[in-house]
């Protein structure tokens, strides 16, 4: 793999669209989109936490003792950052990354960032565009609430992202970042599904690592579930999860606790369903092989969020490209919950 | 560039994007509301200290052996960059502009919000300070290339100090000066420790140069020999005593001689000689003779008349401006002492004899032939006599801190010995922050300027080159036979 073969996958509909929504404060309304009000696009949302119980304490954690096969090893993170409001709406700002080992070498793409101009006026015109464009679907659906547009336009990017390196490669390791998990309430076309059918057509294995679950076990953490001892281990907790949150969830992958190196960290694990368990933990064997795991978690993988993420720089430097090319003016508004409780009004929750 | 912050004379500024802007240039803060401005100048340049950059840079350095593209669509990068690269400008307050002139009141503070800064030019502000008047002499440029040339009254009546480390060019800006008040008609006396001053009637090309008649070059002992008569009862006693450490009572008794001699008209080196031998106090004899023996080893004295010569003469000779190079060069201390006892001596006398208007002094490494004292003595009364010194020195701390203090000019070239620059800084007319970071950082050739000669703006000037033969330059073991020769 190339660094140039990545580069040629220019995701265009991020500059155009983004581009679009900067130049054109008023006038994208909703001719373009086929919004339809309340349903909110399930694929896109951010990473849906967990909290169940798992009262089973005999589950006995999957020991990893067999040397795994080196292949090449892909991770994708995307993030995004608000920039500012503006008298419209406000400002975001979304990056990607796709970080790859082969050969014991490392190497990257990052995408964007793309810039955009989100208001009520234009959400749903720049979620139905990005989502129609970047995976072909038809029908519009109505965008989430303002506040939540740029963590979806980012899942979109992170999908894209996803979707190029599933068509793209054969017989690697694709490490996501996040769950393969989704609603079940207004998601007509599972677009997961089908990022993960084309991996598993092109016989690649998609391993999603999760960060921020907070499972837990008799009042036990993640972090604990697994003894430091038995590293590197898997704990198959998908049945307890499910019972518990089959009603509202779709699991497109079968869940894990997974400690890969001894230490404190575990993490949440979901490997796509549809492959087998057996294979699923040759899948976990091969990435200890081909990756180097600091913490229990890959190297290309924190590597992707590395790159990905913003600095207050960045956010400044896209501050001033805006205002300079496109002639929009952040404005500050006042923070009522500080005119209200000055020193005690805690942590708010402000736009740059 | 925007204010960012003040703190008494101290103003930080920040620049984004950052401008060209270097250390001693200057920058003005014209506050429109009150119809005011500042001149401040950059002492100092550092970035600004931005959230996140640290972030930035650890990240940078986490991926910086990892083979990567980033398709930054819309060119962010060049402003994250500008961001990064952001300076904060630590300046002084240096003067004010009021309704168009100079002020020194700067105690107003500008707005921070709608004030206009503006980079000034070297050009722009030398014309704004008026630096430039019709006697003027030419020290060199700046470093964007301006002409610094200054008026002559800044330097008339002044007490100069040229310091810096070895190398710098401090004996280059000296020869520029004195060559340069010689063209103007100046009369000027130089101490020439290790005769570099020489040959400064020649040119490069080893041919006369155009001041070669105006350069008097006086070898003490050897071609410049003077009669105790003309040397006098005065400048001999001081010699005596402050010199050769002679006790009050046998300069009593030398005066005693000296006077007897002088009535019979038979003041003579012999003759002298001869009357302290025959005092009849053992100690007083023995001490007279001592110092007269080492007086007369000089060879400075002679009976003879035609070897004899008189400052009045020489001077005269330098009616149009010119200089009297007094070559010290390999002469023991004490003797060196001597000379210049005398000369000194004499040129005050002449001065109060008003035979001379006025001279200009120039003393390299003075501490080597004269005790601190006497420079104060030489800053503070001969000034008024007409004598106006500068100093010439590798060493600051070997000139106290009242000759600084009265210093009208300091020009300083590089240090980087922290002492040194303590030194200097200590009692020099500028803040300590400008002369440790500026002065630590000039090139050779490059001094700050400071004081009358620059209007009281501290400027960085590069010295102009000079078509003489200079010498000062070190002899070399491994270099062209023939130029050693030369």
């Amino acid at each position: 793999m190339e660094i140039a073969e990545f580069s040629q996958i220019t995701p265009e509909n991020f500059v155009e669209i983004g581009y679009t929504s900067l130049k054109e404060v008023v006038d994208l309304n909703l001719s373009r989109a086929m919004a339809v009000p309340g349903l909110d696009g399930g694929d896109f949302a951010d990473e849906l936490e967990l909290d169940p119980t798992i009262g089973n304490s005999f589950l006995k954690p999957i020991t990893l003792l067999n040397p795994g096969e080196e292949v090449p090893v892909f991770g994708v993170d995307a993030s995004n950052i608000d920039l500012g409001e503006t008298k419209e709406g406000f400002l975001c700002a979304i990056r990607g990354s796709i970080v790859w080992r082969e050969n014991k070498a490392y190497q990257y793409v990052r995408h964007g960032p793309f810039i955009f101009h989100i208001t009520e006026a234009n959400k749903n015109f720049l979620y139905n565009a990005l989502r129609q464009r970047c995976f072909d679907v038809n029908e519009g659906v109505g965008a989430p609430i303002l506040e939540r547009i740029p963590e979806h336009i980012r899942n979109i990017l992170e999908r894209w992202l996803q979707k190029q390196l599933s068509e793209s490669r054969r017989e690697s390791l694709l490490l996501w970042d996040g769950s393969l998990t989704t609603r079940t309430v207004n998601n007509p076309i599972s677009i997961l599904s089908s990022l993960l059918k084309r991996a598993r057509d092109a016989r690649n294995v998609i391993l999603a690592l999760s960060k921020k679950t907070s499972i837990s076990a008799f009042g036990r953490r993640m972090d604990s579930l697994l003894d430091s001892g038995n590293a590197p281990c898997l704990l198959d907790i998908d049945d307890v999860v499910r019972v518990q949150y089959g009603k509202y969830l779709r699991f497109f992958g079968k869940i894990y606790a997974v400690k890969l190196s001894p230490g404190t960290l575990s993490f949440r694990l979901d490997i796509d369903r549809q492959v087998s368990q057996a294979a699923g933990v040759q899948a976990v064997e091969n990435l200890l092989c081909s990756d180097l795991i600091v913490d229990s978690y890959p190297e290309t993988l924190r590597l992707a969020h590395i790159l990905s993420r913003f600095s207050a720089n960045e956010v400044l430097a896209m501050q001033r490209y805006v205002s300079e090319n496109y002639d929009l003016k952040i404005i500050r508004r006042p923070n009522v919950r500080q005119i209200l409780f000055g020193p005690y009004g805690g942590i708010a929750s402000r736009r740059i | 560039m925007h204010i960012y912050k003040l703190d008494g004379n101290t103003m930080d500024i920040v620049s984004c994007p950052p401008q060209g802007v270097q250390k001693g240039d200057y920058i003005i803060v014209r506050d429109n509301a009150v119809n005011r401005s500042l001149i401040v100048q950059v002492t100092n340049i550092g970035y600004a200290n931005i959230p996140g950059v640290l972030e930035d840079i650890l990240r940078d350095s986490s991926t910086k052996n990892i083979d990567g593209r980033n398709l930054d669509f819309l060119g962010v990068k060049a402003f994250v960059d500008v961001i990064k690269d952001a300076k904060v400008f630590r300046c002084k307050i240096r003067k004010a502009i009021v309704n168009g002139r100079i002020d020194h009141d700067i105690s107003w503070t500008p707005s921070r919000s709608t004030s206009q800064l503006i980079n000034l030019t070297d050009r722009e502000f030398l014309e704004l300070i008026g630096l430039h008047g019709e006697n003027a002499i030419t020290l060199g440029t700046t470093k964007g290339g301006a002409e610094i040339a200054v008026n002559l009254t800044a330097i008339d009546g002044k007490l100069n100090i040229i310091t810096g480390k070895k190398g710098t060019g401090k004996s280059h800006l000296s020869k520029l000066l004195l060559l340069s008040l010689i063209e103007k008609g100046g009369i000027c006396v130089v101490f020439d420790v290790n005769g570099e001053y020489v040959n400064l009637g020649y040119g490069a090309d080893y041919k006369k140069a155009a001041s070669h008649e105006k350069i008097i070059v006086l070898s003490p002992g050897k071609r410049f020999k003077v009669t105790l008569e003309y040397m006098g009862l005065g400048v001999f006693l001081r010699i005596m005593s402050s010199v050769l450490d002679l006790p009050d009572n046998s300069a009593w008794e030398i005066r005693r001689i000296w006077s007897s001699l002088s009535q019979r008209s038979t003041l003579t080196l012999k003759n002298l000689r001869k009357a302290i031998e025959s005092v009849l106090n053992n100690y007083v004899r023995d001490a007279l003779i001592r110092r007269y023996d080492s007086l007369v080893s000089t060879g400075l004295l002679t009976d003879n008349p035609q070897e004899a010569s008189t400052l009045e003469d020489l001077i005269f000779g330098l009616n149009s401006g010119g200089a009297l190079i007094v070559n010290l060069r390999g002469l023991p201390s004490r003797f060196c002492h001597i000379v210049v006892e005398f000369m000194l001596s004499k040129l005050c006398n002449l001065l109060d004899r008003w035979v001379l208007r006025a001279l200009f002094l120039f003393a390299e490494e003075a501490h080597l032939y004269l005790r601190k004292t006497y420079w104060e003595d030489i800053v503070t009364r001969m000034r008024h006599l007409g004598v106006f010194s500068t100093f010439i020195t590798n060493q600051p701390d070997s000139i106290s801190d009242s000759i600084y203090r009265q210093a009208d000019n300091v020009f300083l070239f590089n240090f980087t010995n922290e002492n040194d620059l303590a030194a200097v800084s200590k009692a020099t007319m500028v803040d300590v922050e400008t002369i440790n970071v500026i002065a630590r950082e000039l090139p050779p050739h490059y001094c700050l300027a400071l004081g009358r000669v620059t209007n009281d703006f501290p400027i960085i000037i590069e010295v102009k080159p000079l078509n003489v033969k200079t010498m000062g330059e070190t002899r070399l073991f491994f270099t062209n036979a023939y130029e050693q020769k030369i």
